[in-house]
């Protein structure tokens, strides 16, 4: 290691762009349909309508939620001082959880209903809206009792975060009882992280919006690094402690929100996409963060590949959520054992 | 040039607890190496987190080259200060070399990049230390000895005129003792000085300039190693009978318990 981080950051980044070129190039031509890339971009149809109607967008968005899942996990892991955090340790998921469910039930009723089409008018869904706001405000009140005088205390957050998750499915267990079966079927397969079809306007927007947050956190990369020396460690080499915690917590919380919005609760690629990334660069953040967004976004492109061909003779499909689980967990335990 | 001015400093750590420092005043100027000196619980750590603004003293004051720290920016005090902890983390994933390049962190801009010149003065602190070939390995791999030294070279590599190191040499073996205050001194005399924590009272007085000897709190000794390490002075504060004979090829000081068996 005696190239400087810019160089090394350069390397990951020219290594990782045609890996996730790669991966979108698959999903393009993955689906329940055969499809001839050739006669799409020729602008035959029904080819040229399924790519670029269905499969590109789809494609983007599991590249911004994979992207954004992956820097949070980093931002947290940092903050946190601990590898095993991941984006919805700050009570995120459970916070979510509760805001979808509610909103699921209150557009039962009357007022409810007309809340929800006033905001679908909008072009927004109040599900996510709600999603978000559950999320923010769970990690806000995670983090603030995570405190002990005056810091955020690492051990205690994680702990104060994990009871809340139990606590807050515990609620929606609870909710799930009053809901109709079709009512269930959205709220579960929410809560399971499932991509959809969004509109590309919709998606430019929500790139756009992720980048604030990314450049935020690349730009704290440096001190991120310099908490792993302590709190103290880190308040001499200049670092003001508590600002840094707070800004990356909240770029790191903008940068769920909008993915949450999007697909729901996705598991483990905040987890996994960090360690895997680790393993190549090593710990520097400056080159973890923007490693972390490129194999994100081809780590959660392909897993949607595989959830669409995974039953695609039963012409059935699983939620993402459940495909990154079940690839990512086995190869969690990998990474730990090649670790030592 | 005053490096260091603390004036009637006052510190105790939470409201019911006795004053961990108790009004101390000390001056650390150019090309001089202070060594702190005292009983467990004397307040030394304290007086060094409280001289590099770690903690905000309750009364009193400090300056760094003459400005109070309370108008330096944090960064602007790192600049000026380095500090090493007593115990420095173990269980980190950065190599060393990664870690001497973080006390470049208070010179970098935004983006926290560093330059040609940052790696140098990383490389070179490092050299200084004697750990250069640890360089490409995890600290968490290291020795305690090889840690210790690790982070020396990150205080080095700060570029700060004061050091102020907490127990630098307590995992040190007696060679890189010698290196480290041999470093010590050099930096001393093209315009650094060094703020010292030490157990080891006969490297205290070999090491040092001068010393102050703190007692719950307060300073009561200050001087040179002749002055201060007397077994009048010693026996007291430590509450154990010591000797002190010189060194035969020196003349300094060496204390020694007397422990009969």
């Amino acid at each position: 290691m005696k190239r400087s981080a810019a160089a090394r950051a350069a390397l990951a980044v020219a290594i990782l762009v045609p890996v996730v070129a790669l991966a979108a190039l698959v999903g393009l031509s993955t689906g329940a349909g055969a499809l001839s890339l050739r006669d799409a971009l020729q602008g035959r149809e029904p080819d040229a309508t399924v790519l670029f109607r269905l499969r590109v967008p789809r494609v983007l968005l599991a590249a911004e939620v994979g992207a954004a899942l992956s820097v949070a996990g980093v931002a947290l892991q940092a903050l946190l001082r601990n590898p095993l955090a991941d984006p919805f340790v700050f009570g995120l998921s459970g916070g979510a959880a509760i805001g979808t469910a509610v909103v699921t039930v209150a557009s039962g009723s009357a007022i409810g209903a007309a809340a929800a089409s006033a905001a679908s008018f909008a072009g927004v869904l109040p599900t996510q809206l709600a999603a978000v706001a559950g999320a923010m405000a769970a990690a806000l009140f995670v983090f603030t009792l995570g405190r002990a005088r005056g810091h955020l205390d690492p051990a205690r957050a994680l702990l104060v975060g994990v009871v809340f998750n139990s606590f807050a499915s515990a609620l929606v267990l609870s909710v799930e009882a009053v809901l109709r079966p079709d009512q269930l079927q959205a709220v579960s397969l929410w809560l399971a992280g499932t991509l959809g079809y969004e509109a590309m306007p919709l998606l430019a927007g929500a790139g756009l919006a992720l980048i604030v947050p990314a450049l935020v956190l690349l730009a704290l990369a440096g001190r991120l690094n310099l908490l792993a020396l302590g709190d103290e460690g880190a308040a001499a080499l200049g670092v003001d402690v508590g600002r840094t915690r707070l800004l990356a917590f909240f770029a790191a919380s903008a940068a769920v929100g909008i993915a949450v919005a999007f697909t729901g609760l996705v598991g483990f690629v905040g987890l996994i996409v960090p360690h895997a990334v680790r393993l190549l660069t090593g710990p520097d953040h400056r080159v973890v963060l923007p490693a972390s967004a490129l194999g994100g976004a081809a780590f959660l492109v392909l897993a949607d590949a595989l959830a669409r061909v995974l039953f695609r003779g039963l012409g059935a499909e699983p939620p993402v959520g459940a495909v990154t689980a079940i690839v990512g967990a086995p190869l969690f335990v990998l990474l730990m054992r090649s670790r030592q | 040039m005053t490096l260091l001015d603390a004036r009637d400093l006052r510190y105790r750590h939470s409201a019911g607890a006795p004053e961990a420092v108790a009004g101390i005043s000390l001056r650390l100027a150019r090309g001089e190496v202070v060594g702190v000196i005292g009983p467990n619980a004397a307040g030394k750590s304290t007086l060094a987190r409280l001289c590099c603004g770690l903690l905000k003293p309750q009364q009193g004051s400090v300056s760094l080259q003459g400005e109070p720290l309370s108008r330096l920016s944090r960064r602007e005090r790192a600049r000026r200060v380095a500090f090493l902890p007593q115990h420095p983390p173990h269980d980190l994933s950065f190599t060393a070399h990664e870690v001497a390049l973080m006390g470049r962190a208070p010179h970098l801009g935004l983006w926290s990049l560093e330059g040609p010149r940052d790696l140098d003065r990383a490389r070179a602190a490092l050299q200084e230390v004697d750990a250069l070939e640890l360089g490409d390995r995890p600290i968490s791999q290291l020795s305690g000895g090889e840690r210790q030294r690790v982070f020396l070279a990150r205080a080095f590599a700060q570029e700060a005129a004061l050091l102020v190191l907490d127990e630098p040499t307590a995992a040190l073996d007696l060679a890189h003792q010698v290196l480290l205050v041999n470093a010590l001194r050099r930096r001393a005399r093209e315009g650094g000085g060094a703020l010292l924590v030490l157990h080891d009272l006969a490297l205290a007085g070999a090491a040092c300039d001068r010393l102050a000897l703190l007692d719950r709190g307060r300073v009561v000794a200050e001087g040179t190693a002749e002055k201060v390490l007397r077994p009048a002075v010693l026996s007291p504060v430590y509450g154990t009978d010591v000797e002190v004979v010189p060194n035969p090829a020196t003349g300094q000081p060496l204390v020694a318990p007397r422990i009969v068996r």
